[in-house]
């Protein structure tokens, strides 16, 4: 058993962390806002800037990190994206080095020159739509878009919701039913819908700022007989749910480095606020009762590291890691909530006070703990493993 | 505690598997065909029970259901721990899994043998459709994908 982090990952740990200290986290004022009134708060960086840090992570040459190597991508193992993500996750500046959906990894040679090698350079941005408007998440499964073949193509009808990010040139990623008598998850297939085709239209989304820059906003997609070709369908036809089975899974350990690099900044915070406040003449770090809300934090904190670094360890080793990959979503998730908990009762209150990157750091965190049908999918995934040993 | 002479299944197979086949915990009817009371049994009443097929109340079949250890707020509906408790609160749902009927103290071991020779390994199979195949496509996944 040996705990140590490769020398070479340590070394892209540490380039990662450089470059956040340095480049991003001196860019949070810029997406908190700077007025009184947070009214110039932004989603995103403006897009020179990003172009700018997007030139400095080329040169580092850790664009693409999470993509394979035959794709363009660095290939760095599931580890080594977790420790990139752990300290990309501790700054409240939306900024990735590269990062490309799994699902556009099953592109062929030519949609990855159309579509695939745009989105990693960041010259075209993708519009995932799977889910349907007035649905909730557990009801992907009655599609109600169609894609019906006809002159050579399909033609597509219906209405989709996207909360990817909206930009000036996209393209749409759709899962549409293509044929109602086979079985749901074989009937369904993915279509890539370029921007400006016709019976396409998009609204809503992107260039909002102030407080609305918060709430991620859901672009509409709307497919009205629009004929897309069938040179642009991905994957098989049929078989749109099944597209990037191989990475998808390391997705959701990679999802719990992230809590990780959250909590881990909340900790950082946590400590500067009880090493610097003092109540009734006494630093607030005497109190045995902050120091156990601290010791709790790093606690949970070390807890979720070991689970995501043994997961993302067992995933490069070849091992099956449905489990794990559940267990890692579960706790990390459940442990980003606790940490706020205990954060608020450092900070003496809710870190409510807006435009402070722990009253983000919270909410998100409070947010992504919200979603309990996808933490009771997990333990349904784990359950389903442990009873697989019932088995005659 | 079910008497010495118990029921033989081969009469009451076709009915009995019937009954092992409806989505309704099987515990009750079972026990109305098992053989009723032995001579040995402790209870403290005056009146000679011998035969009698009553249920005891004992609350193991309740206990035995993974059905209700899924969904215990069904418990909450009555505080009754008996068979007909049971049907009620479990009705159609029943995974099918037999397990009240090997719990209960008045069915009779010839049947209990039979559901474990001849029933449960169905059972399990089914049991293992209803918990999942490993070759679906976890679509939490893709929706994790479109949310994030």
């Amino acid at each position: 058993m040996d705990f140590e982090i490769p020398e070479e990952l340590k070394m892209v740990q540490s380039m990662v962390r450089e470059f956040v200290t340095d480049q991003l986290k001196p860019l949070e004022r810029v997406v908190l806002g700077r007025a009184a009134d947070l009214s110039d708060a932004q989603m995103y960086l403006p897009l020179e800037k990003e172009r700018e840090l997007m030139g400095m992570v080329k040169d580092m040459g850790l664009w693409g990190v999470s993509i394979p190597e035959e794709l363009g991508g660095v290939g760095l193992s599931t580890l080594g994206n977790c420790l990139v993500e752990e300290e990309l996750a501790q700054t409240v500046v939306p900024f990735d080095f590269g990062d490309v959906t799994p699902i556009l990894f099953d592109c062929n040679q030519r949609q990855q020159e159309t579509y695939f090698m745009p989105v990693l350079n960041r010259q075209k941005y993708p519009y995932l739509a799977l889910m349907e408007p007035e649905k909730e998440a557990s009801e992907i499964e009655k599609l109600e878009v169609k894609a019906e073949k006809a002159n050579g193509g399909y033609v597509l009808n219906g209405k989709k919701v996207s909360l990817s990010r909206a930009a000036e040139d996209y393209f749409a990623v759709v899962f549409a039913t293509t044929n109602l008598e086979k079985p749901l998850r074989e009937g369904v297939s993915c279509f890539l819908v370029d921007k400006g085709a016709p019976g396409f239209s998009v609204s809503g989304g992107g260039g909002k700022t102030g407080w609305q820059a918060r709430v991620r906003q859901a672009i509409s997609l709307i497919f009205d007989h629009c004929q897309v070709p069938v040179g642009n369908m991905l994957g098989e036809e049929g078989k749109a749910f099944y597209l990037a089975r191989k990475w998808l899974p390391l997705r959701r350990i990679i999802r719990g480095a992230r809590c990780i690099g959250a909590g881990q900044r909340v900790l950082d915070e946590c400590t500067i606020q009880a090493k610097t406040w003092t109540s009734f003449g006494q630093m607030i770090s005497g109190r045995p009762s902050i120091q156990a809300a601290l010791a709790d934090i790093a606690t949970n904190i070390h807890a979720a590291r070991l689970m995501v670094y043994e997961a993302a360890w067992k995933a490069d080793q070849g091992e099956l890691i449905r489990r794990e990959a559940a267990m890692v979503k579960l706790f990390a998730t459940q442990m980003l909530h606790s940490v706020a908990d205990n954060a608020a009762h450092i900070f003496n209150a809710p870190a409510y006070v807006g435009g402070l990157p722990m009253e983000r750091f919270c909410r998100n965190a409070i947010a992504t703990s919200a979603t309990n049908f996808a933490l009771q999918l997990q333990r349904n995934i784990i359950a389903r493993d442990i009873l697989k040993g019932l088995k005659v | 505690m079910p008497l010495r002479e118990q029921r033989d299944v081969k009469e009451i197979e076709g009915v009995l598997n019937r009954i092992l086949s409806t989505a309704s915990p099987p515990v009750a009817r079972c026990r109305l065909l098992s053989s009723g009371f032995g001579e040995s049994y402790a209870l403290n009443v005056e009146q000679d029970i011998r035969g009698h097929k009553e249920c005891l109340g004992c609350g193991n079949c309740i206990d035995a259901c993974p059905f209700l250890f899924r969904e215990p707020s069904r418990r909450d509906k009555t505080e009754q721990r008996t068979s007909m408790a049971l049907e009620t609160i479990v009705g159609a749902d029943c995974d099918e899994c037999d397990a009240c009927v090997l719990a209960c103290p008045q069915v009779d071991t010839t049947i209990k043998n039979y559901v474990v020779n001849h029933r449960m390994i169905e059972v399990m199979s089914k049991l293992e459709q209803r918990i999942g195949d490993e070759d679906e496509p976890d679509l939490d996944l893709l929706v994790e994908e479109a949310l994030s």
